[in-house]
């Protein structure tokens, strides 16, 4: 099945067991401001990009040249995917899969999903704390190491949830990070932790002060993908992550 | 959600008279309606909100408008000086004891419902 989603790398790409990030649409668009962010202050190249008849028949456009909206972008050491339109419903598991596979080959060191976690009282929180999962005890040690917080207890859902089990699958070191963020508006401010925590991983150095002096304008551009996103999360049972799981050990 | 009526949700969000619709969310929560709206750009003294008992306007003026050029299939040039959203409300509420906030671009109504809840005692 997985050749419903095709990953397409461009030629004469050299990778050395890079560290992934996967900052696809979801609530918040953590993980597309934090994506968009990286490629942009590191000066990531397109890599390649990811085809699929399940995609809506969308490209885009920039600087005039034509480009799909699902995109790889890095250098030897570090890939980022990143998306401007949102995953739909039913391309998740194939997207994940193909994404896992690849990762696989690529014999990737680590892949960090970065993503938001929906609070309630968003507004009252000044900075916003990144929690995280792992897959494995190799990734949980990993977190312990890094001093990041672990989640303990809840539901996830949407595309991050299934990356970490099909990584885990592929014997992939896993990890998701979740900062705290509005569920249903651009949350800049959220990617801004994030990205303070992925650094922890990838010591890139990365400054936040223009994503958070750029806070409003992100706001504005990234309208139409939040709407989207959110259309696309009723059909990923995102609600499910406001509950409480009924098994307990 | 079928194709036609996502795209007609995603089209509402831009209007062509100078107004932008901005994100809105309306929460159920029994005794009160919550809408919270994100203004980017917007200023307190800015918003204008007028409600009646079944439906909520708001009108946000930005500190500058929002100019896009170069974008865009049908037209290249497009910009946006207020935000403007009409809300119907799924249930009568009471005008004169709603309540707003404004907070870092996010704006809070509390829309108490006209019908309360009665506590019953039980015989």
């Amino acid at each position: 099945m997985t050749d419903t989603v095709r990953i397409v790398e461009e030629e004469g790409v050299r990778l050395k067991n890079p560290i992934v990030i996967e900052g696809l649409p979801d609530v918040g668009l953590v993980g597309t401001i934090a994506a968009s962010y990286i490629v942009e202050k590191m000066k990531y190249h397109e890599i390649g990009y990811i085809e699929s008849d399940l995609f809506p028949p969308v490209m885009v456009i920039h600087g005039g040249e034509l480009k799909s909206p699902f995109c790889l972008y890095g250098d030897e050491d570090v890939v980022v995917v990143s998306s401007e339109i949102a995953v739909p419903p039913n391309a998740v598991y194939p997207l994940t899969r193909a994404l896992a596979d690849w990762f696989s080959s690529i014999n990737a060191a680590l892949v960090i999903s970065v993503t938001g976690l929906p609070v309630k009282n968003r507004i009252e929180i000044e900075k916003p704390e990144v929690f995280a999962v792992g897959n494995s005890e190799v990734a949980l040690k990993e977190l312990r190491a890094k001093q990041v917080e672990l989640l303990q207890e809840g539901f996830i859902a949407g595309t991050y949830a299934i990356m970490l089990r099909e990584c885990y699958k592929r014997d992939l070191s896993a990890i998701s990070l979740l900062a705290q963020c509005f569920p249903v508006y651009p949350d800049p401010g959220a990617a801004a932790s994030a990205i303070d925590s992925l650094d922890k991983f990838l010591q890139l150095g990365i400054d936040v002060k223009e994503l958070l002096e750029r806070e409003e304008e992100i706001k504005l551009k990234a309208r139409d993908l939040m709407r989207q996103a959110a259309l696309s999360a009723s059909g990923m049972q995102k609600s499910a992550e406001q509950d409480m799981p009924i098994m307990y050990r | 959600m079928d194709i036609e009526r996502e795209r007609r949700i995603i089209r509402a969000m831009w209007g062509y008279n100078g107004n932008l619709e901005p994100l809105c969310e309306v929460e159920d929560r029994g005794d009160e309606i919550v809408i919270t709206l994100d203004l980017p750009r917007v200023k307190k003294e800015n918003v204008e909100i007028n409600t009646s008992e079944d439906s909520v306007e708001i009108r946000a003026k930005m500190n500058e408008a929002v100019c896009w050029e170069r974008w865009g299939s049908v037209q290249r040039r497009i910009s946006f000086q207020e935000f403007r959203k009409q809300i119907k409300l799924p249930e009568p509420i009471d005008p004169d004891k709603a309540s707003a906030s404004f907070k870092r671009g996010i704006l809070r109504l509390s829309l108490p419902k006209k019908k309360r809840k009665v506590f019953i005692p039980i015989q």
